[in-house]
């Protein structure tokens, strides 16, 4: 089994070698294409994050009636919490209602309360989404179910529902455009791969056709071709990951607190070449051997 | 093992080109040494190949040691060349690595022990008289010293049948005869042999049985 592995091992570095110059291009080109597939994922992570951001802070803002008194205010509290979906509810009284108004408007806020005698601000409830339900569905689930209670007039709920479908209209279409990308970006590095693993198996037919006459199995005759394009995979998602590493510690200056780059996505780069490599050897290998 | 070694029944095949064999039928024994003789393109290596299951009949059966044509599955065909040993006009060895490899690479690419690998390959060296030149490249020796390089890497995993596809026809008639003497030695040691050649001449001169194949038949 040792001595099969090594020579396994033994003729996948000879193919590699033999096959140097086309290698060495595939391998950069991988390393190309997961250098864009890296930065069109942290493009997208941090738009997740920033919409994540928008939306955490997306609250329905619910006005209660002046009829209603402490307890039955109270238990309306009660009763929202327990809405699927809710994570908090804050009750704005009037007087404080009065206070957030005159802290928006500073100016001649007084006055307006002063001619009118009476403060005509409603109490409210600001109603914060649990997470999962921050979203145009989450929200609308929960302006039904506020709207459904007695104490509660379907046009005394506001929230930015417009917002929401907007952000959420925008965030389906950057998700696409980046699977599109990263998927045009895959299947390329693959071809290039493949192709590679097809030059080697032209390279090595004579190879190829004494090990079979002689009586190799499958596992001799392809594994070193798989092997190969493992190798190939793995560097050229090693190099992307190096490569990207060293273009945000360049950019690191400008881009700190704006852009978070988790490593995990250094690992899942070299990943990816491993699969690409995979991949690109057994499509070379199903359509040439 | 069987009394029969080689059975080809009624075999038919065709290539696309419209090439191949009509109702072919030989038997061999355990030990037999068979020419089989036709001019080019007459379907010996066809033959051969059916033999070693790199083609297969549309009609008829290919039966090899306990391997029917009909029944063996593909990955039971490292299994049945590794009885055989096969050896070709072109000798077919790697440029790339030398004489005692080249040999080696039958058992290294089956899984070999290393240390029956260099036992085996220096006795198969030593048997076609090539164990000074073990650390050759293909392209230092002559014709006639590749074509016995091949037919160490042929008989190295000690087969019960060797297959030589016109093994002379490229070499001068004094190193064919060489070759010849070789495989006579081989065949006294017990190795069956069934060897394809256009080469009349060398036939007539031998008292071997003799198989005649015409536009795909053949004709005992």
């Amino acid at each position: 089994m040792i001595n099969s592995l090594f020579f396994v091992l033994k003729e996948a570095a000879a193919g590699l070698v033999r096959a140097r110059f086309a290698g060495f291009v595939a391998t950069v080109t991988v390393a190309i294409s997961l250098v864009l597939i890296g930065i069109f994922l942290i493009i997208t992570v941090n738009l997740g994050r920033f919409a994540d951001n928008l939306r955490s802070r997306v609250e329905l803002e619910v006005f209660l009636d002046d009829s209603l008194d402490e307890i039955r205010i109270q238990e309306l509290a009660e009763k929202i919490k327990r809405f699927e979906g809710v994570a908090e509810v804050t009750f704005i009284s009037k007087e404080m209602a009065v206070y957030e108004y005159q802290s928006l408007f500073k100016e001649k806020q007084q006055d307006y309360f002063e001619v009118l005698g009476y403060n005509p601000l409603p109490a409210s409830f600001r109603v914060k989404l649990a997470e999962g339900y921050r979203n145009f569905a989450g929200a609308e689930n929960l302006f039904k179910h506020l709207s459904a209670m007695s104490e509660i007039d379907e046009e005394d709920i506001v929230y930015r529902r417009e917002f929401l479908v907007t952000l959420e209209k925008y965030m389906k279409v950057a998700l696409a455009a980046d699977f599109v990308v990263g998927v045009i970006l895959c299947l390329s590095a693959l071809l290039l791969v493949s192709n590679n693993i097809r030059l080697i198996i032209l390279t090595r037919e004579k190879i190829i056709e004494t090990m079979k006459l002689v009586g190799a199995t499958r596992f001799f005759v392809r594994m070193p071709l798989y092997i190969q394009g493992v190798i190939e995979g793995v560097l050229g998602g090693a190099l992307a990951a190096l490569f990207l590493y060293a273009l945000i510690k360049l950019a690191e200056f400008e881009i700190a607190g704006y852009i978070v780059v988790d490593w995990r996505i250094y690992l899942m780069l070299v990943n990816l070449g491993l699969l690409l490599g995979l991949a690109g050897s057994f499509s070379a290998i199903r359509r040439y051997l | 093992m069987p009394a029969t070694l080689v059975k080809l029944h009624n075999v038919r095949m065709r290539y696309a080109n419209g090439d191949g064999l009509d109702h072919v039928n030989l038997e061999m024994a355990p030990g037999d040494f068979v020419y089989l003789v036709g001019p080019t393109g007459a379907g010996k290596s066809t033959v051969l190949k059916m033999i070693y299951m790199q083609e297969f009949p549309n009609e008829g059966y290919v039966l090899v040691d306990n391997y029917n044509s009909m029944y063996i599955k593909n990955k039971e065909i490292p299994h049945l060349r590794r009885k055989l040993g096969i050896i070709f006009q072109d000798f077919k060895l790697l440029e790339d690595r030398d004489v005692f490899e080249n040999v080696a690479f039958a058992l290294r690419v089956i899984g070999t022990r290393r240390r029956d690998i260099k036992k085996k390959t220096l006795r198969a060296l030593a048997e076609v008289g090539l164990s000074h030149k073990s650390r050759k490249m293909p392209h230092e020796l002559s014709g006639g010293e590749q074509q016995r390089v091949a037919i160490a890497r042929a008989i190295v995993n000690d087969p019960i049948l060797l297959l030589a596809d016109e093994p002379t026809g490229n070499l001068d008639p004094k190193t064919a005869v060489e070759i010849m003497n070789i495989l006579e030695k081989l065949h006294a040691r017990g190795t069956a042999i069934l060897m394809a050649t256009h080469n009349y001449e060398l036939v007539n001169s031998s008292t071997r049985r003799l198989v005649s194949i015409k536009h795909g038949r053949t004709l005992n």
